[in-house]
């Protein structure tokens, strides 16, 4: 069974991980609200128990400006999409920044594991990340970091953006705590977006 | 779990013991007695007490045959049942009866075999678990432990002596890999079929070979294990070193998978992370493991900051490339290096001057002798490989015997050797052999040696 939003946000939390600003919203009116609320650019995303790869079906719409870009993304966003799919919908603040994942589950043969990787929608794609058994410290939570290709990356490649290292391992570690400590099967923070010091999940499954 | 009467048995019973040469039941009890089926240099009889158990006839090779277990008036230490599977039940009610000190089940046809194999497993060694009476198996070779003259199992022959020990899943392999060994005289201190793991589990004789006094390094052939939690805890406490050939590596994609975690992390992907986590070496190939094993557990770890010595340039790039794809660290020599180098008049005017170390083709063992030791007195180089090529004036034994005075002068520092060639090379690599030297035909496998050195050094 997938977790319930403010579930998952509040689980998220409560192990000092930052959850980007996310309102959730039944219907258009909500949606509207709800981006005022957070300020322009939002991100408009479906909430469904059914669809994992939500950007396939075209539940995603980025970088939305105004009221008049988020309708039109919502009402785009129901041409592709049957409503018995959506249970609701979330809109987030946009942020910019480099995308990663932190994901745990439990694996048969040893247990709880941590895996972290370059993250977004091309994850599987790309098969840049790392494992460990869990719990993990934050040194060899570095060591995780270190072993990903996209590493040259986080520390500002080509100058591009930079990352906190240091506490995204922090943020690891906790992850790898948090497998531990509850009755979860599988969990993904992705993406998070990491930005210098800012980093924030901006969308996660947990599955009990 | 105690495991000392099953390695360090005072006496055997071959419960199944049987007249037909072509029954395991004779092998055992035949291995025990000669150290061997077949003659080879390498095998000793058991020095303990043997007991064969038979009721169907009076003797087999000599040895007296009991009814039962229970009907021998001494001690039992290791119980071997190589009775049919649908027996072995009846005969584990003895076992335990007699409080046999360990056991193992050769038999097949138990858990490998489906439900009802499972079931009837369980319910034997439930018998066992209760007197906490470890047994190896079933399904299983046995084991063999050259040091205290003792082969457990139906193998061909006895193996060399040495300070590897050897735990497989495959039986079959084992039987093989004796054989290897005593054509590459290639030492083993246990060969351990775990078979079906049903008591004893791999990380049990994991902990076990990591106190056994013969033991300097561990190899694995592993498919499966039946806790990887347990495994790495045990692994975690142990400082031998510890190799790996993990079989079955493709992702079998039994669930459907709901997380992007779930699909990246597969099966062996875990296993392979929980591996380098715990400082296992991984290898490829079968080759690989006892050549790897060989080298941990004989040659000092190193820091990676390694140089490469040769008489032939190109074979100086093929290592160097190897050591670019295993990540070992060529350092750059230092001017004082090459001054010393130089002011030696040993060199010929257009070597090298830089690691790889180039001697030119017409290199002969003083000149090796030159530059292997100031190589290796330098605090920033901690690592030799030595390349030897062959042109009409190589000494081939004169280089080995250079080679093998370095060992000798500097102890904390692995010389890896790479002599390519055959026959001309055949006396050198035998002296280096007996010597303790690691020697190869192949730049690669001398790269890898090396390479799983440094990561032994970065083992935390």
């Amino acid at each position: 069974m997938i977790l319930n939003f403010e579930d998952t946000k509040r689980l998220i939390e409560s192990y000092n991980i930052k959850f980007c600003k996310t309102e959730f919203a039944k219907d258009k009116k909500g949606i509207i609200h709800a981006a005022k609320k957070i300020g322009f650019p939002v991100v408009l995303k479906i909430v469904s128990q059914k669809i994992v790869h939500k950007t396939d079906f075209g539940g995603v719409k980025l970088n939305l400006k105004n009221e008049n870009e988020l309708i039109e993304a919502y009402n785009e966003i129901l041409k592709s999409i049957s409503k018995r799919l959506i249970d609701g919908f979330l809109v987030q603040k946009m942020l910019e920044g480099v995308e990663l994942i932190i994901g745990a589950k439990q694996d048969e043969q040893f247990g709880p594991i941590v895996l972290f990787g370059a993250g977004g929608i091309f994850v599987e794609l790309i098969k840049d990340f790392s494992i460990r058994i869990a719990p993990i410290n934050k040194n060899e939570a570095m060591k995780m970091i270190k072993e990903i290709k996209s590493y040259p990356i986080l520390r500002g490649a080509r100058k591009g953006i930079y990352v906190d290292i240091e506490k995204l391992a922090k943020i690891i570690s906790s992850v790898s705590k948090l497998i531990c400590e509850n009755e979860i099967r599988e969990l993904d923070l992705n993406p998070i977006i990491a930005n210098g010091e800012n980093i924030v999940v901006v969308d996660a499954r947990v599955i009990v | 779990m105690n495991l000392e009467k099953l390695f360090n048995p005072k006496s055997i019973a071959v419960i199944g013991a049987s007249r037909d040469k072509k029954s395991v039941g004779y092998g055992i009890l035949k291995n025990l007695k000669c150290g061997g089926f077949f003659k080879c240099r390498f095998n000793r009889p058991f020095r303990g007490k043997i007991f064969a158990v038979n009721p169907n006839a009076k003797k087999i090779l000599g040895f007296q045959c009991y009814g039962k277990v229970t009907d021998i008036p001494f001690d039992v230490d290791l119980a071997i049942i190589c009775v049919p599977s649908k027996i072995v039940k009846k005969v584990a009610y003895d076992c335990v009866e007699k409080e046999v000190g360990s056991v193992i089940i050769i038999s097949a046809g138990f858990s490998e075999t489906g439900k009802a194999g499972r079931e009837l497993e369980e319910e034997i060694i439930s018998l066992f678990k209760k007197k906490k009476i470890p047994v190896l198996g079933p399904n299983c070779l046995g084991l063999i432990r050259p040091s205290s003259n003792l082969n457990a199992t139906f193998s061909r022959t006895m193996p060399p002596k040495g300070h590897v020990s050897f735990i497989t899943q495959s039986g079959a392999l084992a039987d093989s890999v004796i054989d290897w060994a005593i054509v590459n005289d290639y030492g083993f201190s246990n060969i351990v079929s775990c078979g079906n793991q049903a008591y004893i589990e791999i990380h049990h004789l994991v902990q076990w070979a990591a106190k056994d006094k013969e033991t300097k390094a561990i190899a694995l052939y592993i498919e499966s294990l039946k806790d990887g939690r347990k495994f790495v805890e045990c692994v975690k406490k142990i400082n031998k070193p510890i190799v790996v050939l993990k079989a079955g590596k493709t992702f079998t994609g039994k669930k459907a998978v709901s997380s992007h975690t779930g699909s990246l992390a597969g099966d062996y992907d875990v296993y392979k992370a929980a591996f380098k986590q715990f400082g296992i070496i991984e290898v490829e190939t079968i080759d690989e493991l006892f050549d790897i094993a060989k080298v941990v557990a004989e040659q000092p770890k190193c820091k990676n900051e390694i140089a490469i010595v040769t008489n032939g340039g190109g074979c100086g790039v093929v290592a160097a490339d190897h050591c670019a794809k295993l990540g070992v660290n060529l350092v750059e020599l230092k001017e004082k290096t090459i001054k010393k180098l130089d002011e030696s008049g040993e060199m010929h005017p257009a070597y090298s001057k830089r690691n790889p170390l180039d001697l030119i083709g017409d290199a002969l063992p003083k000149r090796y002798e030159v530059a292997i030791n100031t190589l290796l007195s330098e605090e920033y180089i901690h690592g030799l490989i030595v390349i030897q090529t062959l042109q009409t004036m190589t000494d081939s034994l004169g280089d080995a015997k250079v080679i093998v005075k370095a060992k000798k002068r500097f102890k904390e520092k692995p010389i890896i050797c790479a002599f390519l060639g055959g026959k001309f090379t055949e006396k050198g690599v035998a002296y280096l052999k007996r010597n303790n030297v690691p020697v190869y035909d192949n730049l690669k496998k001398a790269v890898m040696a090396i390479s799983a050195l440094i990561e032994l050094n970065n083992r935390n």
